[in-house]
């Protein structure tokens, strides 16, 4: 044989699949950022009752839905003409569902931003409810963030990490219910807290998917799906009422 | 499933089928041995340079080949100059330019091989009619009887031509096209250097046969008493397969001894002819 | 010296997979119309409708016996040498029919490369394999720096630039096809015509001359026959999808274009149900 082995390993292969399934990761994480971005507007269209804010995040919602589809197409495509298998394969199939949770995100972002004109221009406000909100959906855009990083840097254990955030994001869920509840017999305020639930709800539901992304990574890394446990806390019911 | 051993029977019958095929290559090997063997031990006593240098004589002692040794050389050598290029020519017609299904290209092919069946004696009668006198009426010279051999040998070279020719492959042919190259191009740069190994061995079998020839050299005036050698196409000319008959038919033993020892110099003609035509074979076919 | 090929227009290095809208600009470097090829009057493939567009792969794929080939062959008038073979229709080569009584085949060669499936070298060295198109075709130039190009062109500099010299033989296969893609080059052709090229090389070869390809179709027109669906659908831009079929009335088996449309379509979504089950393996 004339030419060396060495040099063929030497040289990569399949430039254009590589670079177009990178691409297409890269694409799905930029939507993570979108995501976490309407996440911070829509709380602080919360704290402050700011309709106009409000109406910016649901219309914003439609770049996110354009690019499940932009996603959606690309993996397609990827799979049609690349016949991906192994590694380059479950990359393909997580990035779909990377893709289906961004979308459902953001569509949490905008139920929580549609729960804010109901209440009038000068609704009650409970403020240890306001706050423990606040804390949620900070935590919550801390998880989506890790779910970000750990997923680009192939990092197995900060993806695990993420459920001990969750646990206390469905803490905070259990105790906005029982403030809500305990809300007094005032109407305005009763419907305001019960409007609180369900945005409290939402984001519970978004810390959920984060997790997802995270169970994504492993199948990308290991081929197995596994379902992350928090050993620290273990519980029977783990789910929040809902 | 058992794997049987090979049958007893079957042993004994591969050996006996590869004992035969030895004794057939030994008997062709050791006939030619002995031959050349009995050649050189008759000839022996007058193998010097005396039999190259002198010419013939009626004396045995101061006989030699020497004008029957050039007149071979001559004579083979226009042969060689004659056929070769009209040979491959044909050859390069036939494989790349003939359309097979033409009838007359089928006929051409069939009497090919009917030509080289042909007894030498017809074409030493064809040569005194159309080339001694006749149409072209040379006379009995050196360039009559090349023609001759030359007419001879054609098919030999033409069909093995033909063969290297066709043992190009194809492939080769359709690369050089596609690049824009002309036919002729083709032939001229690809083709023909690729069979110069084929073509060469052809080459060797024609004129082995050629310096061998006696009977038509004979019709066309080789066994005239030739003591000079030959100054030019026009000469007249006698060849060494002439000289050793003539020399045999002589009572004298010492002609005898004599025809032995040109047995041996024509055979180291032929030896070194082939050695050439080899050695170009192979610097054409180092690389490859 | 200036590169001719260099001064084409050059499409950008990282452009995205074609999708089904994208435009045909410019004039095509090959329209083919209503174009039937015959062998003793018996036609082999017929009503071929078919554009290769400058910058582009395209590629024909289709069961045996279909006449991807043939067509292919069209576009260079190697079926010419073929006794009995015959060819209507129009062949249109930068609007220039190639098969107008005056034009002479081997000027129409010197325009368009062509590789074949399984790889010829000449039996002679790496040099004089390069060299050999530019000489018969009396290219002015530095034949050095014509071969040079050529090879590092077709990615094979590197690689053979010491053992210029040497029997193209002593190449593995993927380099001698590599070498027979560099022959081809060397002519400075503008159309590139591959019959089934990798179908005789491993997979890591294949690979590397499928990622050559890409890179060459920057500068070329590259038109592609390829048995092997996944190759067509991860270098080519266009795919044209042939059958063969007996008509009615007809004894013998006439192949024919089913569909042609971007690659993307093809492999994802494609019009004609015959596509579908040829592209998803169902019927061979």
């Amino acid at each position: 044989m004339g030419g060396s082995p060495e040099h063929a390993q030497r040289t990569a292969l399949r430039i254009r699949f590589q670079e177009e399934l990178a691409q297409t990761e890269q694409l799905a994480l930029g939507g993570l950022d979108m995501v976490g971005e309407q996440l911070r507007r829509v709380l602080e269209a919360v704290e402050h009752q700011d309709v106009l804010l409000a109406g910016e995040v649901v219309a914003g919602d439609d770049a996110i839905d354009q690019l499940y589809r932009d996603l959606h197409e690309r993996i397609l495509s990827v799979l049609a003409l690349q016949a991906p298998v192994a590694g380059d394969l479950r990359l393909a199939a997580a990035l779909l569902h990377v893709a289906r949770s961004i979308e459902r995100m953001g569509d949490q972002t905008v139920n929580v931003a549609k729960l804010i004109p109901l209440d009038g221009h000068h609704p009650p406000t409970h403020p240890v409810l306001l706050e423990e909100l606040g804390v949620m959906g900070r935590l919550v855009s801390q998880e989506i963030e890790q779910a970000k990083r750990a997923f680009a840097e192939r990092n197995l254990e900060m993806a695990r990490d993420l459920i001990h955030k969750d646990r206390d994001v469905n803490e905070l869920n259990r105790r906005v219910f029982q403030f809500a509840w305990e809300s007094g017999d005032d109407p305005d305020a009763r419907e305001w807290a019960m409007h609180m639930i369900l945005a409290a709800r939402a984001m519970e539901r978004m810390g959920d998917l984060a997790v997802d992304i995270g169970e994504q990574l492993g199948f990308v890394l290991t081929g197995q799906f596994e379902e992350f446990r928090d050993a620290s806390h273990p519980s029977p019911s783990d789910a929040a009422p809902s | 499933m058992r794997i049987a051993p090979t049958s007893q029977r079957e042993r004994v019958l591969g050996g006996l089928f590869r004992a035969a095929l030895f004794v057939s290559l030994a008997v062709g090997i050791l006939t030619l041995i002995w031959l050349i063997f009995s050649v050189v031990k008759e000839g022996w006593p007058r193998l010097n340079l005396d039999v190259l240098f002198h010419f013939p004589s009626s004396n045995p002692e101061l006989a030699g080949a020497q004008s029957a040794i050039m007149g071979t050389i001559w004579v083979v050598g226009m042969t060689a100059v004659i056929t070769i290029p009209i040979g491959v020519g044909a050859a390069i017609y036939l494989e790349e330019y003939a359309d097979r299904d033409r009838w007359w290209n089928r006929l051409i092919e069939l009497n090919i091989q009917n030509l080289a069946a042909v007894p030498s004696i017809v074409y030493g009668i064809l040569g005194l009619a159309f080339f001694v006198r006749g149409f072209l009426g040379l006379g009995q010279t050196v360039l009559a009887a090349a023609l001759t051999l030359s007419l001879l040998v054609l098919p030999i070279v033409i069909i093995s031509s033909r063969e290297a020719i066709r043992a190009v492959p194809d492939s080769i042919r359709q690369g050089a096209l596609a690049l824009g190259a002309t036919q002729w191009q083709t032939i001229w740069r690809q083709v023909l250097p690729a069979s110069i190994p084929g073509m060469a061995t052809g080459s060797i079998l024609a004129l082995s046969r050629a310096i061998g020839e006696a009977a038509p050299l004979v019709l066309l005036g080789g066994l005239t008493f030739i003591t000079f050698n030959p100054e030019g196409l026009d000469s007249a000319f006698t060849v060494l397969p002439i000289q050793i008959f003539n020399w045999i038919s002589r009572p004298q033993q010492e002609f005898h001894v004599l025809a032995a020892a040109a047995i041996v110099v024509l055979l180291v003609l032929l030896v070194a002819m082939n050695g050439i035509a080899i050695f170009l074979r192979n610097k054409y076919q180092r690389k490859w | 010296m200036t590169d001719p090929v260099a001064q084409r227009p050059v499409v950008a290095p990282n452009t995205p997979p074609e999708s089904a809208d994208a435009p045909a600009c410019a004039e095509p470097v090959f329209r083919l119309r209503d174009v039937v090829v015959s062998y003793a009057d018996v036609p082999a493939v017929k009503d071929i409708d078919l554009d290769v567009q400058a910058n582009h792969i395209t590629a024909l794929i289709g069961p045996s016996g279909c006449g991807k080939s043939t067509v292919l062959r069209c576009l260079n008038r190697m079926n010419d040498l073929v006794l009995d073979a015959s060819v209507r229709g129009q062949v249109l080569y930068h609007g220039q029919d190639i098969y107008a009584s005056h034009v002479d085949p081997v000027e129409v060669r010197k325009l368009v490369g062509m590789v074949f499936q399984k790889p010829n070298p000449f039996p002679k060295s790496i040099y004089d394999n390069i060299a050999f198109g530019p000489r018969v075709l009396g290219m002015k130039g530095n034949m050095d720096e014509i071969v040079e190009r050529a090879l590092r062109r077709a990615a094979l500099w590197d690689e053979v630039k010491d053992r210029l010299k040497q029997s193209a033989y002593g190449m593995s296969g993927g380099q001698q096809q590599r070498l027979c893609i560099a022959r081809a080059l060397a002519t400075d052709p503008d159309v590139i015509l591959m019959d089934e090229p990798c179908s005789a090389l491993d997979p890591i070869s294949t690979a590397r001359i499928e990622d050559l390809l890409l890179e060459l179709r920057r500068s070329y027109a590259i038109v592609i026959v390829t048995h092997n669906m996944q190759q067509a659908a991860r270098v080519s831009d266009r795919t044209a999808f042939f059958t063969v079929d007996l008509d009615e009335g007809e004894r013998h088996r006439t192949g024919r274009i089913v569909e042609f449309d971007s690659t993307e379509r093809i492999f994802q979504n494609p019009a004609d149900p015959r596509t579908e089950a040829y592209v998803t393996g169902k019927v061979g």
